[in-house]
């Protein structure tokens, strides 16, 4: 996941983008430092540059926001929204946790990766479609079990619907 | 005190924070204003924000996210004398699992939730509002920025709020996944662009919070509860509910109303407003309608996942903060996960193992390695290789876990687990060869959580 040390350090990206550009000087506007704006303005360079922040987003982020690459490389490996990596063209959340553990979400686990050819969560199946994460809770255990399918909420899932949802994505 | 009971012996709801769950387009200021949304921050704008303070306290409220500390007096130890910006860090993180009762607040009453931040914000003397909300909850998010902009338009938000001298801003901040984020410092690290790891008190964040300000932070709940408090009075909210005991200075009661959940293996999930007193059995079984077909209740967490777990003989104490101590558990957020007779406790203990080893924030080295340890030994003895000396380890680990630490995470790790392997210390040794036929009964088990 990090990069060799001996590899030529990344081009930064010219951060932000001009599409960008708007949405990043009004989040920064919100907070009395500079650094205050990092996590939201990580989400929004992530979604931008195909759901993963490179090492060279990474180094205009920093840039911009005037902390360190490896403040930011801290966050990319702290928060589980972040993908330091490749992420696939779709992103399935499947939660693990205790109420949705009860209520199958093994099983939708098991089918969410055999959709998604990969062998484990946390990696990109072999055809570069989908990344599956395991994640905590997501907050809707009285609809369990939960999914999220990039971004948006799915609830009392069943293994035939999450292979419908994943089916159904491009 | 007379029975809140009604005559088929029902606990009934009471709907104060929740009365406009049903409502259409609840969210939208136009429609709560029609429900009253704001006369309450008008009324309270025109109070000495002391006198606010001083009804907070007299209403006895406690705080909704889990520790119960007393919202008024919290509200007290912010310094009047200073001359730095204050802010207000509203704790809608919601990432303590089987919980989702602030998400309701959140989705269908957003005013009611501004409004709550906006009456603490006047009374403490805070100009900045940053509701911190869980990157998990798009909707949420959306909504209390559709209130927000609803609200700025409006004159409610902004230099002038509602016309008096009075400014305040406010802003959602979105995490990005990380359960320590709901700690209260953890979410000021956070909110100030870094990893969310929790800083050592004191400083306290009243006194030294977000960008070394003064800092109130509030669970969403707990803030929602104040718009009432300023329409009624801090005494008729402090007669809701379960009185403080005049001779345990400890037990400060349970004023008020309180949401309420159900997840897991229960018939009917979900989230009700009561009254304190409902007895767990009485939600389990009026509201969640029990165990599914065929099925029996076998096991408990009342509030969260981070409280030790009641047995099925223990269910007929009061959901308030005193009376669930006092049987070894805690009332944390108050939405219950149940287990039934179908379920393997050992799996349940990994499963909450993984829980906390995956979102330790690394700072300290018992809860950094403790809780890994703790996973892996469940994994052993689910595996079939675990002996009887696996469980004796484990109680040293507990006891080089809890109160070891910076945060309470390494806490409410040790609680539940703990709480299970004393309580059904047989399904764990019916795992380990040559041990398979140790006692049934919990009794001979050593129940009782510490
Ligand atoms: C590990 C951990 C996680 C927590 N998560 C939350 C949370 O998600 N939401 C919340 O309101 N409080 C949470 N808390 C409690 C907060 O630290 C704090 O006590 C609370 O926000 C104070 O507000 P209140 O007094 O209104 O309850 C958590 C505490 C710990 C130790
Ligand atoms: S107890 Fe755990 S989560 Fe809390 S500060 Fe220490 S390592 Fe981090
Ligand atoms: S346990 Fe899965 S949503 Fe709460």
């Amino acid at each position: 996941m990090i990069p060799p040390t001996n590899s030529a350090p990344p081009v930064a990206v010219q951060f932000p983008p001009k599409e960008l550009k708007k949405e990043c000087e009004d989040i920064l506007s919100r907070y009395p430092t500079r650094m205050a704006a990092c996590l939201p303005i990580l989400l929004l360079a992530q979604k931008h540059y195909d759901n993963w922040v490179s090492p060279e987003v990474e180094a205009g982020v920093a840039e911009y926001l005037g902390v360190s690459d490896s403040h930011i490389r801290g966050l990319l490996t702290f928060y589980a929204m972040y993908n330091a990596k490749p992420a696939g063209r779709h992103e399935v959340w499947v939660c693990r946790t205790l109420t949705c553990m009860l209520r199958g979400a093994g099983k939708l686990r098991d089918t969410a990766l055999g959709c998604a050819k990969a062998k484990t969560t946390g990696e990109v199946g072999e055809d570069g479609k989908f990344l599956v994460k395991d994640m905590e809770c997501l907050g809707l255990c009285e609809v369990a079990p939960a999914v999220f399918v990039d971004g948006e909420a799915h609830v009392d899932v069943t293994p035939e619907k999450l292979t419908e949802l994943m089916e159904a994505c491009d | 005190m007379a029975s809140k009971r009604d005559k088929d012996g029902r606990y009934p709801e009471t709907k104060i924070l929740s009365k406009n769950f049903g409502v259409k387009d609840s969210w939208t200021l136009k429609v709560a204003k029609k429900n009253g949304a704001y006369k309450n921050l008008e009324k309270a704008l025109k109070m000495a924000p002391a006198d606010i303070i001083e009804e907070v306290k007299t209403s006895r409220v406690r705080g909704r996210g889990g520790a119960g500390f007393p919202t008024g007096v919290k509200w007290g130890f912010v310094p009047t004398e200073s001359d730095k910006p204050k802010y207000l860090v509203l704790n809608a993180d919601e990432s303590e699992p089987g919980t989702f009762k602030d998400r309701y607040l959140m989705e269908l009453d957003p005013h009611l939730v501004l409004e709550g931040c906006l009456i603490c914000a006047y009374a403490c003397g805070l100009s900045t509002i940053y509701i911190y909300v869980r990157g998990e909850y798009p909707k949420s998010q959306e909504r209390l920025w559709g209130a927000i902009e609803e609200a700025r338009k409006a004159g409610i938000l902004g230099k002038s709020v509602m016309g008096s001298d009075f400014a305040c801003e406010a802003y959602v901040h979105t995490g990005a996944g990380a359960y320590i984020c709901g700690e209260e410092t953890g979410m000021l690290e956070s909110l100030e662009g870094k990893r969310g790891h929790p800083r050592i008190k004191p400083p306290f964040p009243a006194v030294e919070g977000a960008f070394g300000c003064p800092t109130v932070i509030n669970n969403v709940e707990t803030l929602a509860h104040v718009p009432c408090i300023i329409e009624n009075g801090g005494q008729w909210f402090a007669d809701m509910g379960i009185q403080p005991d005049p001779d345990n200075p400890r037990a400060m009661g349970s004023s008020g109303t309180k949401l309420m959940g159900l997840s897991g293996d229960i018939k009917t999930p979900g989230v009700w407003e009561f009254e304190f007193g409902i007895t767990l059995r009485e939600l389990i079984e009026q509201y969640g309608e029990g165990a599914l077909d065929g099925r029996k209740v076998k096991a408990v967490i009342p509030g969260g996942l981070s409280m030790p777990v009641l047995t099925a003989d223990e269910l007929d104490v009061p959901m308030g903060f005193d009376a669930l101590v006092k049987v070894g558990s805690g009332l944390g957020t108050a939405t219950a996960i149940v287990m039934d007779d179908s379920r393997d406790m050992v799996e349940v203990c990994e499963n909450i193992a993984h829980f906390f080893a995956d979102e330790s924030c690394g700072q300290c080295t018992p809860c950094r390695e403790g809780c890994h340890w703790m996973e892996k030994i469940f994994a052993r003895i689910q595996g079939g290789e675990g002996t009887p000396a696996d469980l004796d380890l484990l109680e040293r680990l507990f006891i080089n876990i809890e109160g070891r630490t910076i945060c309470a995470l390494a806490d409410a790790a040790v609680w539940p687990l703990r709480s299970i392997i004393r309580k059904f210390r047989h399904e764990f040794l019916a795992k380990m060869p040559g041990h398979e036929d140790a006692p049934a009964s919990t009794e001979t088990a050593g129940v009782g959580a510490s």
